[in-house]
């Protein structure tokens, strides 16, 4: 796997219903290649749908977010303590 | 193979409306099974990662699209906790207004005194109190400071959280288990007092025997059938799905208003990049409102998130996209809801929901008026550049509909509550119109768009029903055994920094 892309985003595709899902990978399998980006550049709404896809999966990866001063781990970590410490459900 | 079990009340739904009623009844020594479709959350298995979240928590990943011009994403929580589970937690009681509207239009005199207790064990069971500044964080100081030298009226939103610390992922299911959402509060009350709740259970039918309803017909992960015999059926599924399982249910709908009437508060953002570090993430995403034009249906509130989250909803390409995400950490984003006039429709294509909802041009005009004043917050408070969510080029007062990108959390009314039977699905006490014995309890009795968050108005209504069908009143707040007793205006209890 991509250290820059979330595996994450595998379970996120699959949880999409079934014509949304054979729409997306069609739309990311286009935007992943330089004449299939072309391609999208022409139909904005499907662009954008793709392009937030690709940016949701490569933006949750710790190694693209920890840069970013976003560390998901870190933030578990504390709710974790937090609950422990305090009882919570 | 089916399995039978007896039950005074059987709740469809484990959400605001469900969860409420079956905590109520069975607090008053009611024999209460609940039904829900979706699983058990645990926060031990929350990670604050967007896509995984997304795929766990919500109703097709979070990706429930509506048809028409624009497309709008819906997204819905999906399990024990429904939407409370995923949304931001801001809490407005029904305003006034809308009140005055509901006896007008549609007949509903909700008694004053009555739906005041409601809301007020409402928020007692949920802690709810006003964000701290502090804990608002600097995303909510950028729209405050914005509103403060253009004179705008606006302030912190009330929240049902304890303990929060500004985790920054509400809508990812919170890690400290602060935010009180129905599966931490009003479940576990009505386990406690005997309730039994059913996981993974697909209700399929309303069974109606003599003229009136006898239970629920609902299909387990099992495979096996359970028939949970009751002379009362709540059905609080959430808009999209409770006119579906009446309609399957075969249940009469003289108003032929089921699955009509859809509302969806549609909304969208703006993100500015600032010259001071904001860091959107840390403090409370959805913390402060601004209501300057809220009385034109333009609610502008806070929205927030990690990385992942703003770059799937920045609205930009490329490296565009890639340049302003470098400054994520100085990137600001602020919310516009409308209070739509616009109304869709629920059905069904091969045993799928289908939603369908066209922006009218009235609801089109309050985008094109509230992306120019939320641009306008965003300059009055220093950006250095303001992203619309706009085509390249395209200016609020030119925007089509189809130039919008839109998404709504807040979907009405497709089971609407009416005095007269051939205008609404349920009467004023929420009581199906053709059919003894089925109540709703879930957003779609709510007859018209409320231009603020609906989940107090929906755990109030579910009050006042439970209360109806135990055939007391509400009792005053002194007279509370059951609620805990939280200090919901102590800003300081509840949350901290």
């Amino acid at each position: 796997m991509d250290a820059l892309v979330s595996a994450g985003l595998e379970d996120f595709l699959a949880a999409a219903p079934r014509p949304q899902r054979f729409v997306m990978g069609l739309l990311l399998a286009l935007a992943r290649r330089p004449r299939g980006a072309a391609l999208l550049a022409r139909m904005p709404l499907a662009e954008q749908a793709a392009q937030a896809t690709l940016a949701l999966g490569r933006y949750d990866a710790p190694a693209v977010a920890r840069p970013l001063g976003w560390d998901a781990a870190a933030v578990v970590a504390r709710g974790r303590e937090l609950r422990r410490t305090e009882g919570r459900p | 193979m089916t399995d039978v079990l007896e039950a005074d009340f059987c709740v469809i739904g484990a959400g605001a409306g469900g969860a409420v009623t079956a905590a109520e009844l069975a607090e008053a020594g009611a024999r209460v099974v609940v039904l829900e479709q979706g699983p058990s959350h645990d926060a031990d298995e929350f990670s604050a990662r967007p896509p995984e979240m997304l795929a766990r928590l919500y109703r097709d990943g979070g990706q429930t699209v509506t048809l028409g011009a624009p497309p709008i994403l819906l997204p819905l929580g999906r399990g024990v906790g429904g939407t409370t589970l995923v949304n931001s937690g801001t809490c407005f009681r029904t305003p006034s207004h809308v009140l005055e509207r509901w006896a007008e239009e549609f007949g509903l005199e909700l008694d004053e005194t009555s739906l005041r207790r409601c809301f007020e064990r409402v928020e007692r069971s949920l802690s709810v109190a006003e964000v701290t500044p502090e804990l608002a964080g600097a995303n909510a100081a950028v729209a405050r400071r914005g509103a403060e030298r253009l004179g705008w009226s606006h302030g912190y939103l009330r929240r049902n959280a304890r303990g929060c610390v500004g985790s920054g992922v509400c809508v990812f299911g919170c890690p400290t288990s602060a935010k009180q959402h129905t599966g931490i509060t009003y479940i576990p009350r009505a386990l406690a007092a005997g309730a039994r709740l059913f996981t993974g259970a697909d209700a399929r039918e309303i069974l109606v025997r003599g003229g009136r309803a006898r239970g629920v017909l609902a299909r387990m992960p099992s495979g096996r059938t359970l028939e949970v015999r009751a002379p009362t059926v709540i059905v609080a599924c959430g808009t999209v799905h409770t006119p579906l399982l009446l309609r399957r249910s075969r249940l009469p709908d003289d108003s032929a208003q089921r699955g009509r009437n859809l509302a969806l508060h549609p909304a969208t953002a703006a993100f500015a990049l600032m010259d001071e570090p904001v860091d959107m993430a840390r403090g409370v995403p959805q913390s402060f409102y601004v209501d300057e034009f809220a009385g034109e249906g333009i609610m502008f509130e806070g929205v927030a998130g990690p990385p992942a989250y703003a770059a799937m909803s920045l609205p930009l390409t490329g490296e565009a996209h890639a340049r302003a995400m470098a400054d994520y950490r100085r990137l600001a984003q602020f919310g516009l809801m409308v209070s739509d006039e616009s109304r869709g429709r629920v059905g069904t294509l091969a045993g799928r929901p289908v939603i369908r909802y066209s922006l009218c041009e009235r609801d089109l005009a309050k985008f094109r008026h509230g992306l120019a004043r939320l641009e306008e917050l965003f300059l009055a408070a220093g950006a250095r550049q303001v992203h619309l969510p706009l085509p390249a080029g395209v200016r609020p007062a030119d925007a089509t509909a189809r130039d919008l990108k839109l998404m709504a959390f807040h979907p009405l009314g497709t089971a609407r509550a009416h005095a007269r039977a051939g205008h609404g699905v349920v009467d004023g006490q929420l009581a199906h119109h053709g059919l003894s014995g089925v109540y709703v309890a879930d957003g779609s009795v709510v007859p018209s768009a409320l231009g603020v968050n609906p989940q107090l108005t929906i755990m109030a209504l579910a009050t006042r029903l439970a209360f109806h069908l135990l055939g007391t009143s509400v009792p005053d707040r002194a007279m509370d055994p059951h609620v805990p007793d939280t200090q919901p205006d102590d800003e300081e209890a509840t949350c901290r920094s």
